[in-house]
């Protein structure tokens, strides 16, 4: 099938791909912090995202009728990522926290559980129908290089940089963001020198699963429906992201995150839609077997 | 957990009762299970089965989570490979149904060493991911390929057994035969299972299990005794695949998705990773619990569809086990010493 | 402590266990006694029927639809005397939509000792449990599932009452390239059994027609995004466009067809046909899609009876394969009624010589055992609703 790229058709699908990319940015930021702290990986991360798309849901539902949509959006966009950001922090607490001293594959297995248990929790509370979020966003648009581009994607673009880059902040220039990262390097250390480690790791599973929660809110009013599986593979992808751009590396999971959106929308133009998450996957073994510490890891050591 | 299990694999022969009562209750297990298709009737035939076909499946898993401590969460892709080899030669080039199983059991091997061989070397966590995604790519290509039959995948696939005959009044038909030959698996494969515990290849997974380091240090090739366990468990699941296509006469990629691999995971957690009997009360376990929930609101009367929640109760299970349990449910005295 | 805790939950686990083994004990043996007579199948004058659909998983409410329509009937024919003055009885048991699970309920059904099944709703599910029933001589009456796979296995005991890919590809066709005109047409499809079966017919059907496909490419269902896709289409400039594959991806993509504006007119596929399909798509998206389907029991002529009778015995609206169930059950009696026994040979031979009208249509069956004359129609979306073509 022929195929040419034309400027309207590149600057949508780069659009698209700047959409999904953030999202996927998003979820792997609370992979890489999660690895980075605790070298967990954290399989349950991706149903946050799904969780916080719920949480938004319910809240939209409760408020229909009051207005103002976006602003409706606001409040249930901040309230999903704080309900989604305790229950990251409930999980570590019970599900977690006992175990990290246990063998590998243990708490391996916890989060394969968990991400069962949320997924189908779910599904019993509210059914395996998909929902439509009761509020659609703007559809203006203006016109760029030939092509309609709606203010509602670039508002989504916008957010999703903005979160990133208070997260950034964080990081940098706060005390817990400075704790997280000493611990990453060395727990024992940080707990000799008097910082509450516990309490840290309970900050970082905070911070992960709202960016989750944020960037599934926003999935779910760009695209309009949600449903309790929708974490599965958008967590699968969202993983591949962060080991793209090096697990444990914050900037790496952001630059990750976009890089397969690019990779995924042009890909699919070429290869058919069929085989897209065929080819996400690849790229995972691909990069794992050929450069394992991804674009902008480090190297790093087993933990035994 | 790790040490619990190295406990079990070295204390099994002196554990509970004595030796010759043990070996007494084996065998009547074993008759009993080889008498089932007379009393049991289709549908209980089914659901053992089923409940056999996992024992091999969760035996196959065992060797790599249990022995050689790797965490993989797409072995299902294994036994699509055997089912789907059997599927395709059997109705498109009319090959020998014994043939085919062979060779599906050696083609798992084959695949297992080519997904094995780049990816072992990765931390296990990476390792389990990776697996995952293998065994996404299999079922997607098997959807999408026109020669594994698409969506709806491969249908038509003759039994290579007797035809149906009445036995004393009992039916002995396809599932009867299929049941029998996934009975035959089950124990090779326990025997099998038990003479890799005690050979060398063996004790150099316990040793890779404790300390890959030290292991390696010890002269132990980890990368090649990883690959050992794999291709070992990728082929058991392999020959499991080719009896469980003929048993469907029908295959269908759904059949070989994620769920399944976790399923097949959890027979192994449940009864006792790294232990047979564990294995084999796990899956059964897995598979029988299922089909008590899909008549039990017949019983209880209250409404609920307990079957929707089998998936929510096996997470739960999961996590419990891990936490509380890691050593499975099945009751063992010397570990809890 | 730890130890304790240990203990406490190695006590409640096999507590537990020991509890579900002992329920479905107790339940296997009320089944027994109860539901069938040993190999010989019915118990006192009642005929035993079996019914096999997903009561579990994402498709659970397709099931629950179903089997409410077959109890419907089975209770009309109960209340007019029955069949051959036995009562019909009903046993439903669940396939989730999964092979290995429908092997299971197909088996359960045969040591029930049912008479004859019917049901069927996802393809994948069924095909393995038509083995389970031909091996066994049992009769079934296929009524949502249409996959010509089921046919292709030329199992004398199965027939199909919904029309198959063959007979939507058929309507599709006719529709695209000689109603609207439609020189290029695309066809999207979810690599889904079924979508894709009737995605590939449609194509042969279209180029035998003359008309040109010019994009033919699948998407994920788990995901919402098609852009990439719909670019791909804008670019080839369609005529039609149409979607063979389910209502939740299918309302995500018309709406973004319809945003990045398309050309040509977009239609959908019986899986599409649900109304939550509009409402994904939104309202004004969704306007003028057409829907070639099985007939859904609001636009058959004997169709409102059945409709008022459902609501107020179920206060629901009927599924989309109410109706199909709902004639299912009532071809089946007809057969029974014809071949005097339930004897399984001479049902087969009886189902075969059906000439019965319907709800949805004349059923009667060619060799293959599937309909000898289509029942698919063509709806469109007018004001947010479905409505008949004219």
């Amino acid at each position: 099938m022929g195929l040419h790229l034309t400027t309207d058709m590149f600057v949508q699908q780069l659009v698209n791909a700047l959409i999904i990319g953030s999202f996927y940015a998003l979820i792997a930021l609370g992979y890489s912090m999660v690895y980075g702290i605790i070298k967990l990986l954290n399989f349950a991360h991706g149903d946050l995202f799904m969780f916080g798309a719920f949480i938004g849901y319910t809240v939209l539902a409760k408020l229909t009728g009051t207005g103002s949509s976006l602003l409706g959006i606001l409040i249930a966009f901040l309230i999903a990522m704080l309900v989604t950001g305790f229950l990251g922090m409930g999980i570590e607490r019970m599900a977690y926290r006992p175990l990290l001293k246990a063998p590998r594959l243990s708490i391996l297995i916890t989060a394969v559980g968990m991400s069962l248990f949320l997924e189908n929790g779910v599904m019993a509370a509210y059914g395996a129908k998909p929902y439509i979020m009761p509020v659609t966003l703007p559809t203006a648009a203006f016109s760029f290089l030939g092509t309609k581009i709606t203010y509602s994607q670039i508002g989504i673009i916008v957010l999703s940089a903005l979160l990133m880059v208070a997260l950034q902040l964080f990081i940098h220039k706060t005390i817990y963001g400075k704790a997280m990262r000493a611990i990453a390097i060395d727990q024992t250390a940080c707990s000799l020198v008097g910082i509450n480690v516990k309490k840290v790791i309970s900050l970082t599973f905070f911070v992960g699963s709202a960016l989750a929660a944020a960037a599934g809110m926003m999935n779910a009013t760009y695209y309009g429906n949600i449903t309790f599986m929708m974490g599965f593979i958008f967590g699968l992808k969202a993983f591949t992201a962060a080991v793209i751009g090096g697990i444990g590396n914050i900037q790496g999971a952001v630059l990750g995150g976009l890089t397969l959106g690019v990779l995924e929308t042009f890909g699919t133009l070429v290869i058919g839609s069929e085989w897209k998450d065929v080819f996400a996957f690849l790229i995972l073994i691909l990069l794992l077997v050929l450069k394992p510490t991804g674009i902008l890891g480090e190297k790093v050591t087993e933990r035994m | 957990m790790e040490k619990v299990v190295e406990k079990t694999l070295n204390q099994s022969t002196s554990r509970g009762l004595p030796g010759i009562n043990r070996k007494l209750l084996y065998v009547g297990f074993l008759i009993i299970a080889m008498l089932l298709p007379f009393f049991s009737g289709p549908y209980w035939l089914d659901v053992g089965f089923l409940a056999v076909f996992y024992v091999v499946l969760g035996l196959g898993l065992n060797i790599v989570v249990g022995y050689a401590g790797l965490l993989d969460l797409g072995y299902s892709a294994f036994f699509a490979v055997g089912a789907y080899t059997t599927g395709i030669l059997m109705t498109q080039f009319h090959m020998n149904f014994w043939i085919t199983m062979l060779l599906g059991g050696l083609l798992a091997l084959i695949v297992g060493v080519i997904v094995g061989a780049p990816t072992l070397r990765l931390r296990s966590d990476y390792l389990a991911i990776v697996t995952l995604g293998f065994g996404e790519i299999v079922r997607i290509s098997a959807k999408n390929f026109s020669f594994t039959g698409g969506a709806s995948g491969i249908y038509g696939i003759l039994s290579p057994f007797p035809k149906p005959q009445m036995v004393n009044g009992i039916m002995i038909n396809n599932l009867s035969y299929c049941y029998w030959l996934i009975l035959l698996l089950a124990i090779i494969t326990m025997i099998a299972s038990k003479r890799l515990t005690q050979s060398r290849m063996g004790r150099s997974w316990a040793y890779i299990r404790e300390d890959e380091d030290a292991a390696e240090a010890m002269g132990i090739n980890r990368t090649r005794s990883k690959l050992a366990a794999y291709a070992i468990g990728a082929m058991f699941g392999g020959l499991a695949g080719s009896v469980f296509a003929i048993k469907m006469t029908a295959i269908a990629p759904e059949s070989f998705n994620f769920m399944q691999s976790v399923m097949i995971l959890l027979a192994v957690i449940l009864g006792g990773v790294g232990r047979i009997s564990g294995v084999v009360i796990g899956a059964v376990l897995v598979i029988i619990i299922p089909e008590l929930l899909r008549d039990l609101d017949k019983v209880m009367h209250m409404g609920i569809n307990f079957d929707q929640y089998r998936f929510l109760i096996f997470g739960i299970a999961l996590i419990f086990l891990m936490i509380f349990r890691p050593q499975g449910i099945v009751p063992d005295k010397e570990v809890e010493e | 402590m730890l130890k304790v805790l240990r203990n406490v939950s190695v006590i409640a686990a096999l507590a537990s266990m020991v509890t579900l083994t002992a329920c479905g004990n107790s339940n296997t043996a009320t089944n027994t006694t109860g539901g069938s007579n040993g190999s010989s199948g019915n118990s006192g004058g009642d005929i035993l029927v079996g019914l096999q659909f997903p009561l579990s998983g994402n498709e659970a409410k397709m099931g629950e639809d179903m089997k409410q329509a077959a109890e419907l009937a089975a209770d009309e024919i109960n209340a007019a005397g029955g069949v051959n003055g036995k009562k019909l009885k009903l046993v439903a048991q669940d396939d989730a939509s999964d092979p290995q699970t429908a092997t299971a309920a197909a088996n359960k059904l045969v040591s029930q000792g049912v008479t004859a099944v019917v049901g069927g709703y996802s393809s994948g599910a069924t095909i393995p449990a038509t083995g389970v029933y031909h091996q066994n001589g049992i009769p079934m009456v296929v009524t949502a599932a249409n996959s010509q796979k089921i046919s292709d296995q030329k199992f004398p005991e199965i027939f199909m009452i919904n029309g198959t890919t063959v007979h939507q590809a058929d309507i599709a066709t006719d529709y695209m390239v000689n109603k609207v005109h439609g020189k290029k047409i695309a066809i999207i499809h979810d690599n889904s059994g079924y979508a894709k079966d009737l995605a590939e017919k449609t194509k042969a059907d279209v180029e035998k027609a003359g008309g040109q496909v010019v994009v033919f490419d699948a998407v994920n269902p788990d995901e919402s995004d098609f852009s990439a896709l719909i670019s791909k289409l804008k670019q080839a400039q369609p005529d039609a466009t149409y979607w063979t594959a389910y209502y939740k991806a299918g309302g995500a993509f018309i709406k973004q067809f319809k945003q990045q504006g398309v050309s040509g007119v977009i239609g959908v596929g019986d899986g599409s046909n649900d109304k939550t399909l509009i409402q994904i798509a939104g309202k004004d998206a969704a306007e003028g899609t057409f829907i070639t389907t099985s007939p859904t029991a609001e636009f058959l002529p004997e169709g409102k009876k059945f409709i008022d009778e459902y609501k107020a015995k179920y206060n629901a609206e009927p599924g989309p394969y109410s109706a199909l169930e709902y004639d299912g059950v009532k071809v089946l009696a007809d057969a029974i009624k014809r071949a005097g026994s339930t004897d399984q040979k001479a049902i087969v031979e009886a189902l075969k010589k059906t000439d019965l009208k319907t709800l949805s249509s004349q059923v009667s069956f060619n060799e293959e055992g599937t309909l000898k004359k289509s029942n698919f129609i063509v709806l469109q979306v007018k004001d947010g609703n479905f409505a008949a073509l004219k």
